[in-house]
């Protein structure tokens, strides 16, 4: 699979083999006995906790200590306050996930500057770069992830329909990339489809940013919603109204795999590959702290879902059994 | 003054006869006051009573003006030094927005920045730059718009700075582009400045990416406060970036730099730098490791379906394939050797090297430094850095938006619009931009490729 995007600084992405660890790195880490803290914008994710468990093994079979895993709550204040006092903690390296942009960019440039190891994940904020700021991005290729969701949706357009994007308002590179292609994707293929695109501040408001979108464009024929959480709200509020439109999104989280699975609005899932993508990242620190050449981008491709390959795409990304739902619907149980 | 010009200026106008206003005499000590601001050369009323020896009055008076534009703030307060805590004045970068992008042959990279020229945001994505004029123009037309709905909607946009592949011909126009100048063979003919000048309504500048990307580096590099530097670019083209004095130097045609065309000889074979040091070179000789069994690690890339490019290369070089080394180091010295032609000539403080195979492996950085080195007066290389640049390709989007912010403030442009508050108010752009709008032709989408007229076929 090939990465179709370039990374936040025009980097060409560089798969996560560039970042195995060989017995000799994690020999050599395991007598170093490093600490490490991680910062994400919630704990309470499917991809969060999933993330986390790649990491957290990886640091395991390094003799890493993980001394304290941080859930910002998507608050940029919060993520400011945390990362100085884990500066003041002085752990080897910190893995953080920039929950904004300008606003959490100096706090950042703060960890580097201390001297402590930085990854990032998913966003570099503007003016932050690599190697000197931080160490190295992992993130997924967000703009395939677009394209692969404008594919998946485009067979349920008719001619001439009216799409609309229900994006993130805060400027955050992965959502931004998925928009952006999302977008490049149906102007260069279906150039007959009408774009509405409107911007949800916090997830909560998704739905009825959904519901106002569907009443002022009553032609809308589908939806794109840069993430899965936001984009089951907005499908049971437009469930409410009486409307069902075909809906893609990014993420394949148990409640959109059965969603998908059941045939319902859900027809098209870009997913993301969380847990290997934690792997990556803890690879990157250990690497970086043996003082061995880390990649500037680290990206992951994506994965396009569709009900005929939910399950084994659920086992792949979540590296588990796909939900007994999802088996039902699919005959694949009883 | 334009008709369009903004209504507070109206009370500005001239009396007829008599001692001229305050106001009327006002534009240069503005110009020198804001310059010093933004520069922050003077961040209080007493600093800039001193760099600028105006009295009190003066300054306080001015001050008021451009805080009334909109182009400084006194809002914040500075650290007592015994006594009451000065007001800072800080220029409001804010003001307005920069519209920024670079075209690379394989690339578009598109962002937004602040009158300072940093960037509030980037976008980069794959692009190719023999697709037909209009339609790329199209794209990064549709991009700056998203920019702009995400980061400027409302502050609006007061410039649009342009990084191309090639030299940029500086030619006969003034503080801004009023015409295209010719930047690369495929777009000879399309109207690319007059485009975006007539669809964002704002100036245009043009520079090559070269150009951008020391800019870049200067003011948010490595480059930073030094006064006499060098930036290589090593791409399929090497060129190189001329500071003195703390500005870009671009020579009497914008072509200062163009080294990839000098002549220089390895293993027995004379040609261009560009040839036989530039990435065709590298992918080719990696190419030919590969397939004659010389390099094990690319040739392992090969059978697993791999492409070897120049960056592939690159990386085998850093994990320690011989071949691979072998390739990048002769490209390093030849490199190095006119390098260290341009060191000795202009002895800078720094060289800084860019481009993606720099940034991938150490072997090019170290035969670089071992050339210049090995040919240079050692006064010129006593307290000499050789380093590698760390901004990637935002280099050239700071640059650009560098550009755009240099031109803006220029004392001489400055002066012209400093009253009205705002360039787009400045009479020869606002009479510009109304020509555009007047033309009666529409701009072609593109422009038809130039072909001889009937009856003036040679030999007809």
């Amino acid at each position: 699979m090939t990465i179709s995007g370039l990374g936040p600084h025009g980097e060409r992405a560089s798969p996560p083999e560039r970042v195995t660890l060989l017995p000799d790195d994690r020999a050599a880490a395991k007598t170093a006995g490093w600490r490490v803290a991680v910062v994400l914008h919630t704990l309470e994710s499917d991809w969060a906790k999933q993330q986390l468990a790649g990491m957290v093994g990886i640091f395991g079979d390094c003799g890493a200590a993980v001394i304290d895993v941080v859930d910002c709550g998507f608050s940029p204040d919060r993520q400011v306050a945390e990362l100085d006092r884990l500066i003041a903690l002085h752990p080897d390296a910190i893995i953080s996930l920039p929950v904004a942009n300008e606003q959490v960019a100096a706090a950042h440039a703060r960890v580097s500057a201390a001297g402590i190891k930085l990854v990032l994940l998913d966003n570099a904020p503007t003016g932050l770069l690599p190697g000197k700021h931080y160490t190295a991005l992992v993130s997924a290729d967000n703009f395939g992830l677009g394209k692969i969701a404008a594919a998946g949706l485009a067979p349920h357009l008719p001619q001439d329909a009216e799409v609309g994007v229900l994006g993130y308002a805060a400027d955050f590179f992965a959502t931004n990339e998925r928009e952006i292609a999302f977008i490049k994707w149906l102007q260069a293929n279906r150039s007959d489809v009408r774009v509405h695109v409107a911007r949800f501040g916090r997830i909560d408001e998704a739905a009825k940013l959904g519901e106002r979108m569907a009443l002022e464009h009553p032609k809308l024929a589908g939806l794109f919603i840069v993430w899965d959480t936001p984009a089951l709200a907005v499908s049971a509020r437009l469930a409410e109204m009486g409307r069902v439109l075909p809906l893609a999104t990014v993420d394949l989280g148990e409640a959109a795999a059965i969603d998908l699975a059941k045939g319902g609005a859900v027809c098209s899932i870009a997913a993301q590959q969380p847990y290997q993508q934690g792997i990556a990242a803890a690879q990157t620190v250990i690497l970086s702290l043996l003082t061995r050449p880390v990649p500037a981008w680290i990206a992951l491709p994506g994965i396009n879902v569709t009900r005929a390959n939910v399950v084994e795409s659920f086992q792949t990304v979540w590296r588990q059994p796909a939900p007994k739902e999802v088996l039902r619907a699919l005959g694949l149980s009883s | 003054m334009p008709p369009s010009a903004p209504t507070q200026a109206e009370s500005l106008r001239p009396r007829g006869k008599g001692r001229p206003r305050t106001v009327e005499t006002a534009a240069p000590s503005l110009v020198e006051l804001l310059n010093l601001v933004r520069s922050e050369t003077a961040t209080t009323r007493q600093e800039l009573e001193r760099h600028s020896d105006l009295g009190r009055a003066v300054v306080a008076d001015r001050l008021t003006m451009l805080g009334e534009l909109g182009l400084v703030d006194e809002s914040e307060l500075g650290t007592a030094t015994g006594g009451r805590a000065p007001r800072l004045v800080r220029f409001a970068a804010r003001r307005a927005a920069i519209l920024v992008a670079t075209l690379d042959q394989t690339a578009i990279g598109v962002g937004v920045a602040d009158l300072s020229g940093n960037l509030l945001t980037e976008h980069h994505e794959a692009a190719d730059l023999t697709a037909p004029p209009a339609q790329l123009t199209e794209r990064l037309a549709a991009l700056f718009r998203w920019s702009l709905d995400r980061h400027a909607a409302a502050q609006g946009v007061w410039g649009l700075s342009l990084s191309v592949p090639g030299a940029v011909q500086s030619g006969a126009d003034g503080a801004f582009l009023m015409t295209t100048p010719p930047i690369m063979p495929a777009w000879d003919g399309f109207p690319l400045v007059e485009t975006l000048t007539r669809t964002f309504g704002v100036p245009v500048w043009i520079r090559s990416s070269v150009e951008t990307m020391t800019m870049g580096e200067l003011h948010a590099g490595a480059g930073l406060g030094q006064r006499t530097m060098l930036f290589i670019k090593v791409g399929r083209r090497i060129g190189a970036g001329i500071v003195c004095d703390g500005q870009l130097f671009r020579g009497a045609q914008g072509a200062a730099g163009l080294i990839g065309s000098l002549p220089v000889t390895s293993g027995g074979q004379t040609g261009s730098l560009d040839s036989l040091a530039g990435s065709d070179m590298i992918q080719r000789e990696g190419m030919a490791a590969a397939t004659d069994g010389r390099s094990a690690v690319l040739a392992d890339i090969l059978r697993r379906g791999g492409e070897i490019t120049a960056i592939e290369v690159s990386q085998a070089a850093q994990v320690g394939d011989a071949a691979a080394i072998g390739i990048l180091a002769t490209s390093g010295h030849l490199i190095g050797q006119v390098v260290a032609t341009l060191a000795n000539a202009l002895n800078p403080d720094l060289i800084v090297l860019s481009g993606s195979l720099v940034q991938t492996n150490d072997i090019l950085l170290a035969a670089v430094r071992e050339a210049v080195y090995g040919a240079s007066h050692p006064l010129v290389t006593r307290d000499l850095r050789i380093i590698r640049s760390q901004m990637g390709s935002s280099a050239g989007l700071v640059g650009a938006a560098r550009v755009a912010s240099e031109a803006l403030f220029a004392p001489g442009f400055l002066k012209e619009w400093v009253m009205q508050g705002s360039p787009l108010g400045h009479a020869t752009f606002a009479d510009y931009l109304g020509r555009l709008a007047d033309a009666s032709t529409p701009v072609p989408a593109a422009m038809p490729p130039p072909t001889r007229r009937q009856g003036m076929e040679p030999l007809a």
